[in-house]
């Protein structure tokens, strides 16, 4: 019992109209890493959450270092010594670095109620030294790169002595270089006696680090494995829940020898150089690569959110000129963006509305709203991508992840498109609706629209493209067609994190 | 990894903002005293310093509550209600302590603050509405207690009157709570844990509520604080002054934003340096006394206001552009 | 029963009920309160203003603010004061018409500066315009007034057609042609749209820019307009002409239920508000309060119409995490 320090069973957490947890189950040891891993929406960031004190859980039980606990707010979490380093760094971007370290728990001089600058400066000091990194602590935080701040994280999660360190997708937008640094962090905080839970989507972030790996699909738990007693394939029907070929549905054609759509040279400074590749009729690209490799910027500069700052794009051979999302969305290209409750839907509205935002001139010629042509239109589409509701009048928020997504997609068919971008897909939607939405790409595919699919998870990119192009900071790496023999998930993810250029000899078309 | 260049942004007094407006100032003295020698002379000198006194102390207030992410334009009605208080306090008493007159304008200040603290911080209403609703209540009860009539000269006694005029070591005593209010502000923003929690809460107020920060209490604190030292500047003016109307400081809101604005605090809240407003009270005060000198009617000061303020926030935002823009160039892709 | 009930929830209901209790408290204040022509003759204290309620409206939708509007009336009646005044003055007919396009052009500046430079908020811009604009006025006219309109220009805010004054009717006409615009045409769904959520709006190739410059432009013309009308009833303009009219106008809209965070609220609600707030302060007129005691009550709605709705909001809200907590738990 006493040889784990952490240990939680049968925890369940519900928010409204949502199982996000049921009765899930976890044990770490100390001197451990112990990865986990799972699809996105598949419960892990709600399940660091009841750790770290965020939420509270609605069954279940924690036990820390043999003792049950349950904390009721964040700070209680780090007072018994666990420390959490997430993606998206929260951080005070106009304070210094050392201040973000020490915030709430600030070095005092003496019993005045005064800050020691100096010594809080040289501590946070010394913790970044003890990372092996170089930064002067007094700069400001929001000058950082993301490699940067992160390191910054794990020195906070130091600074209050935690030894359980939680770390979420640490690896996402790191380079290479900047992995290496992040491994040999990690393995010397094991090494010091740390227990670290180590999320990510990456097999050999896992296969390198961790000793054990945790499985949780769709809010439930799995199953647990020593690290060197599991297969690839084994992992993957964990995290699936079906074996890779049931999950992806076959293509219903095949895509055509006409190109739909180029980029040449597509570059915004700062962002990504030299981009180039095309799409054909009915054909499905992905487009993948590391976290903050470029490749939303990419699609937003097709998609006219951004200009870029050199480099063409054509359009069924023709070059345009895309100066905003209307012009894009009048040319023929939709988006289906990264972030679907921030960027796609008004959640407050109903599906109908949702729906018919983006193309309110077609119920409008006149003047007015044509109401009975809306909602005709929204039952046709909706009816069509299958989205679960009871009516078109039903709120978009009352909607799962996957369904909202079908929502944005059935937006997106009420203009004439040649280019359809999808970002990201499938992130956070559960395994039934993940299938219906593949199956509604593959329908798309076979209707003559050309499909540019971004997206991290391999198994998805290898399921259902046809050709493969891979970014690494800000550049393409590789281009290939995805069932090549040649094509393997080894030479991806290197394209993907490192910056060797593969050329394709036979790559159909310039 | 390190960094250069003006990327690296440290936590210090002097930056590069800083040194360029102390040449503009240089320079700006420069040219009024061409146009006009009367500038550089003591008198003179000492004029400005001392009228810009009480807009240095405010600005330092108002600093406080434009960090956390507000402002507070209720600070004229504030400082009218509160001198006004003094003011019947002292008319027509003889006996009346001046030190009583003090701690009643800081007392209906500090008052005045909370009132608009709550309502910004627990009332969660926009700060910009809160204030501005509560500066019409308080400049209408500075009429209702006036009765429509003004406290002039001859109803104040001596020691009230002579206030803003008593010297410590040479420097007049508005000059000295100036001086005091810069340096408690700078300790206080500094060197405290609540100061730094003002910065959390302007930088990010959602990081700062889950490292344990009270948000709403920090809001209503600067407000408080914006308040106390409006209620003190208050009765120092009517002393000054030594006229209480109904009118007074009417508009004197936007002295002290743009000073906090020329001094580079960002109006979106999270940085802004103590010696940097001080440079902005002195670049304002400048232009103050020299408007009269340059033979620049009065009635141009409030379009002059304006305009300084929104040449200000465009400065500001250009250049944070051009640094992005830098920082960008410098990613290595 | 339960639809009666949610009809009377409404907030729209609520202001109903509140303009019905303002009249009776007039009538009590005044025997000539209450007959067609006194209610009529009321409403010339505040319809001119009520123009400007509209774009306001949208604005505030959007999860703006225009603070500036009050400077801009200032600007536009004393420019088309002294244009008219002086030695070689220019016709009445373009004196007004330059009322209207000084309006337009200072909330053209507005929305120009608002969209060519995101990062600052509509607040510190409004409020440097604000400065600006009232600054010019005093810069043209001092302490002085300006006067000696042709008889004929009193017609705007003292004309009728029976007993209906000019300035209701041009209201009607703007509250029915806003009310069809916000309510069944694309422009009001984009402009919902942008106030829910700008980036999904963008996302879906809404033309925000556009959208805003429009608001604000509208802004500064129906300011233009509310100087015309207020001039003529004044029969005068001083630079301070006009002075915190933003707060009554922000008050209607606020408290007709559309709130700051954008996104919510009917234009119906705002409509009714208008005469709510009108009326209070006539009768409160009628029983000779100060001035001042008016300031104060001024500043006091306000802060009330923002507080109440929020009030509510949050109430709601805790009503419903109630609920859910009830729900959810294991069994159901």
């Amino acid at each position: 019992m006493s040889e784990y320090i952490l240990k939680l069973q049968g925890i369940t957490k519900i928010f409204p109209g949502v199982k996000a947890l049921n009765q899930v189950h976890f044990q770490l040891k100390a001197g451990q890493i112990h990865a986990l891993m799972g699809e996105n929406g598949a419960g892990k960031s709600t399940f660091i959450k009841v750790i770290t004190g965020v939420h509270q859980p609605e069954e279940g039980t924690m036990t820390l270092r043999g003792k049950q606990v349950e904390f009721k707010n964040p700070k209680e979490a780090i007072a018994h010594g666990i420390a959490a380093i997430y993606q998206h760094v929260t951080c005070f971007p106009d304070l210094s670095v050392s201040e973000n370290i020490f915030a709430g728990h600030e070095a005092m001089r003496g019993r005045l109620p005064v800050i020691d600058w100096n010594t809080m400066h040289s501590k946070a000091e010394k913790l970044l030294r003890r990372l092996g990194s170089d930064l002067d602590p007094r700069q400001q935080m929001g000058a950082l790169s993301v490699a940067q701040q992160q390191i910054v994280e794990i020195a906070k999660a130091l600074s209050t002595d935690a030894d359980i360190i939680i770390m979420d997708e640490p690896t996402a937008a790191l380079t290479n270089r900047e992995c290496e640094e992040l491994y040999r962090i990690t393995e010397q905080l094991r090494d010091e006696g740390k227990a670290i839970i180590f999320i990510s989507h990456r097999f050999e972030d896992m296969y390198r680090l961790a000793s054990e790996v945790t499985v949780f699909r769709d809010a439930q738990y799995i199953g647990t494995w020593p690290v060197d007693g599991i297969t690839n394939s084994d992992l993957i029907r964990a995290m699936v829940g079906r074996s890779l070929t049931e999950m992806y549905p076959p293509p219903l054609s095949q895509p055509a020898e006409e190109t739909v759509f180029a980029v040449r040279g597509l570059s915004r400074t700062g962002y990504f150089k030299d981009v180039s590749f095309d799409i054909k009729k009915g054909e499905i690209v992905a487009l993948t690569g590391l976290v903050g490799a470029g490749r939303s910027e990419v699609c937003q500069a097709i998609f006219g959110i951004d200009r870029p700052d050199g480099g063409r794009i054509d359009l069924l051979g023709q070059q345009v000129e895309i100066d905003s999302p209307l012009t894009a969305m009048k040319l023929g290209i939709g988006y289906l963006p990264e972030d679907r409750q921030k960027q796609g839907l008004v959640l407050s509205w109903s599906i109908e509305k949702n729906i018919t935002l983006a193309n309110l001139d077609r119920f409008a010629p006149g003047l007015l709203v044509q109401e009975a042509k809306e909602k005709e239109t929204a039952e046709r589409l909706s009816k069509l991508v299958s989205i679960k509701c009871q009516s078109v009048d039903d709120l978009a928020s009352s909607l799962s992840g996957g369904n909202q997504q079908k929502i944005i997609v059935a937006k997106l068919l009420t203009a004439d498109l040649k280019l359809i971008i999808m970002d990201e897909p499938t992130k956070g939607v559960d395994v039934g609706a993940k299938h219906q939405i593949y199956q509604i790409m593959r329908e798309l595919a076979r209707d003559g629209y050309a499909i540019l699919m971004v997206s991290s998870e391999m198994p998805e990119v290898i399921g259902m493209s046809d050709r493969i192009v891979v970014m690494h900071e800000g550049r393409v790496t590789m281009i290939a067609r995805t069932h090549d023999a040649s094509t393997t998930q080894e030479k991806i993810l290197e394209a993907a994190v490192t910056r060797v250029q593969h050329e394709e000899p036979a790559m159909g078309g310039r | 990894m390190k960094l250069t260049g003006i990327k690296q942004q440290k936590h210090g007094a002097i930056g590069a903002r800083e040194i360029g407006m102390i040449l503009f100032i240089l320079l700006l003295s420069l040219l009024i005293q061409l146009r006009n020698a009367q500038y550089l002379t003591v008198e003179n000198l000492n004029d400005l310093l001392v009228n810009a006194a009480i807009m240095g102390t405010l600005a330092v207030g108002m600093m406080m509550v434009i960090i956390t992410g507000g402002i507070d334009l209720s600070i004229g009605a504030t400082l009218a209600l509160s001198g006004m208080s003094a003011a019947l306090y002292v008319r027509g008493n003889e006996a009346a302590s001046p030190v009583l007159a003090v701690l009643i304008g800081i007392g209906i200040g500090l008052l005045a603050g909370l009132i608009n603290g709550l309502l910004v911080g627990y009332g969660e209403v926009l700060p910009l509405i809160a204030t501005l609703g509560m500066m019409n209540v308080y400049r209408g009860l500075t009429y209702i207690i006036a009765n429509g009539a003004w406290v002039s000269a001859h109803q104040m006694n001596d020691g009230f009157k002579a206030l803003a005029f008593t010297r410590f070591l040479g420097i007049n005593s508005l000059v000295w709570v100036a001086i005091l209010t810069f340096a408690g502000g700078a300790f206080f923003l500094g060197w405290t844990r609540i100061g730094r929690m003002i910065y959390a809460v302007g930088s990010n107020p959602e990081a700062a509520r889950v490292t344990g920060v009270n948000v709403p209490a920090i809001r209503t604190l600067v407000y408080a604080i914006m308040g106390t030292i409006t209620g003190l500047s208050g009765v120092l003016w009517v002393s000054k002054y030594a006229s209480a109307q109904g009118d007074t400081a009417i508009g004197y809101e936007m002295n002290v934003i743009a000073a906090c604005v020329l001094g580079g605090v960002s109006i979106s809240g999270g940085s802004g340096k103590v010696f940097g407003v001080i440079l902005g009270t002195v670049l304002l005060g400048i232009l103050k006394n020299a408007l009269p000198l340059l033979k620049i009617s009065p009635f141009w000061q409030d379009a002059l206001y304006g305009l300084i303020i929104l040449f200000a926030i465009l400065m500001n935002t250009i250049f944070k552009r051009m640094v992005d823009k830098n920082n960008l160039q410098r990613r290595h892709i | 029963m339960a639809a009666l009930k949610k009809f009377l929830l409404r907030w729209e209901a609520v202001l109903v009920l509140v303009l019905l209790l303002v009249n009776v408290f007039n009538t009590m204040s005044s025997p000539y309160y209450l007959s067609v022509t006194g209610l009529l003759d009321a409403t010339r204290d505040f319809m001119d203003k009520s123009f400007i309620v509209f774009p306001m409206a949208m604005i505030i939708l959007m999860g703006e603010i225009d603070i500036s509007v009050g400077a801009t009336i200032a600007l536009s009646s004393v420019i088309m004061g002294v244009a008219y005044n002086a030695g070689n003055g220019i016709p009445m007919i373009a004196a007004l018409l330059l009322a209207l396009l000084v309006g337009t052009i200072c909330g053209l500046i507005n929305g120009l500066i608002l969209t060519r430079f995101k990062e600052l908020s509509p607040m510190i811009v409004t409020l440097s315009t604000m400065t600006i604009y009232r600054g010019i006025a005093y810069i043209i006219l001092k302490d002085q007034a300006a006067g000696k309109f042709p008889s004929w220009f009193q017609e705007f805010g003292w004309g009728t057609v029976g007993p209906v004054p000019y300035v209701l009717i041009v209201f009607v006409v703007l509250a029915v042609i806003f009310t069809i615009v916000l309510n069944q045409t694309k422009l009001g769904r984009r402009i919902y749209a942008i106030g829910s959520n700008r980036t999904a709006s963008i996302f879906s190739g809404i033309k925000v820019d556009q959208i805003r410059i429009l608001a604000y432009t509208l802004a500064g013309f129906m300011s233009g307009l509310t100087a015309i009308f207020l001039t003529s009833r004044m029969s005068s303009t001083r630079p301070n002409i006009g002075y915190m009219y933003e707060l009554d106008i922000i008050s209607m809209v606020v408290l007709g239920g559309i709130s700051t965070s954008g996104g919510k609220g009917r234009l119906a609600g705002a409509l009714i508000s208008i005469f709510v707030i009108g009326y209070l302060k006539y009768g409160l007129g009628l029983n000779n309060i100060s001035s001042q005691i008016l300031m104060i009550v001024i500043g006091l709605l306000l802060i009330i119409s923002v507080l109440t709705p929020n009030l509510v909001a949050r109430f709601k809200r805790w009503s419903m995490v109630k609920k859910s907590h009830r729900q959810s738990l294991p069994g159901s």
